[in-house]
């Protein structure tokens, strides 16, 4: 269980409604509510912005494509035993 | 990147890559084996390790489970099954073994691989942005396990029917 409260969608301001469509178009997915990492990065703009942006920056096209780099993501998670 | 096969590929060279890595990094007092004193099956292997790797000595490990070469044999049989080309190319997967190295923290298997991948034709702007994923994954993870958050995303990768390489089909 969660150690903090998450909270739905609808409690967070206009501004993170915006992240959250940003992330269902990057997910090409729509959720019934935005996942759990989103809504921890959007609760800290300050944080979640620059981390989000970086994070966009990596993964974004080059010399590997966007499965590839979902697959090193998925194998340093594993290695970094995350659950998540 | 669909499929299970290219998976069971990616956890191949994840888990071999952490075997070597462990070898490399924990086996320094054992010394590496001196090839001009060691037997002919030891020599042999680290010829054929010099020819996969293009005249290079591969990863550091095998010189120093090549005390017993009939173990590292079998070691290698698995490690060259596990980088070759295949379902995922030896350039990528010199890719995934590079990110594996840093996020454990191996230096020694941080720099072979990321000498292989060099060889192997990726550019800086590769490296880095392998670095980048891998560092924000880092990240990711450790806010995720901070916060106890619970998987919410596995419903949206599609599942693969086909059966276990020969398996009968359904």
């Amino acid at each position: 269980m969660p150690t903090v409260r998450l909270r739905s969608a609808a409690e967070y301001p206009a501004a993170a409604q915006k992240l959250f469509a940003l992330s269902r178009a990057w997910f090409n997915h729509d959720f019934a509510e935005p996942p759990a990492m989103s809504r921890v990065m959007a609760w800290d703009p300050g944080f979640g912005g620059p981390h989000g942006r970086a994070m966009k920056r990596a993964m974004g096209p080059g010399e590997f494509t966007r499965g590839e780099k979902e697959m090193v993501a998925a194998v340093v998670s594993g290695v970094n035993a995350c659950e998540y | 990147m669909t499929g299970d096969a290219i998976w069971y590929e990616a956890a191949q060279v994840v888990g071999i890559t952490n075997a070597l890595n462990v070898a490399a990094d924990g086996l320094g007092a054992l010394g590496p084996v001196d090839e001009a004193a060691a037997p002919p099956e030891a020599r042999a292997l680290l010829a054929e390790i010099r020819a996969f790797y293009d005249g290079g000595v591969g990863p550091p490990g095998f010189r120093l489970i090549a005390h017993d070469p009939a173990y590292a044999a079998e070691v290698w049989a698995a490690a060259r099954h596990a980088y070759g080309d295949n379902g995922l190319a030896r350039r990528f997967k010199e890719a995934l073994a590079f990110a594996v190295s840093v996020t454990t923290r191996s230096a020694s298997g941080a720099s072979f691989h990321l000498s292989e991948m060099r060889r192997l034709g990726v550019g800086e702007r590769g490296v880095m942005e392998i670095v980048g994923v891998t560092q924000m994954f880092s990240s990711y993870t450790k806010i995720a396990d901070t916060l106890q958050l619970e998987p919410d995303m596995g419903g949206i990768a599609p599942v693969d029917p086909t059966p276990a390489p020969g398996g009968p089909a359904e």
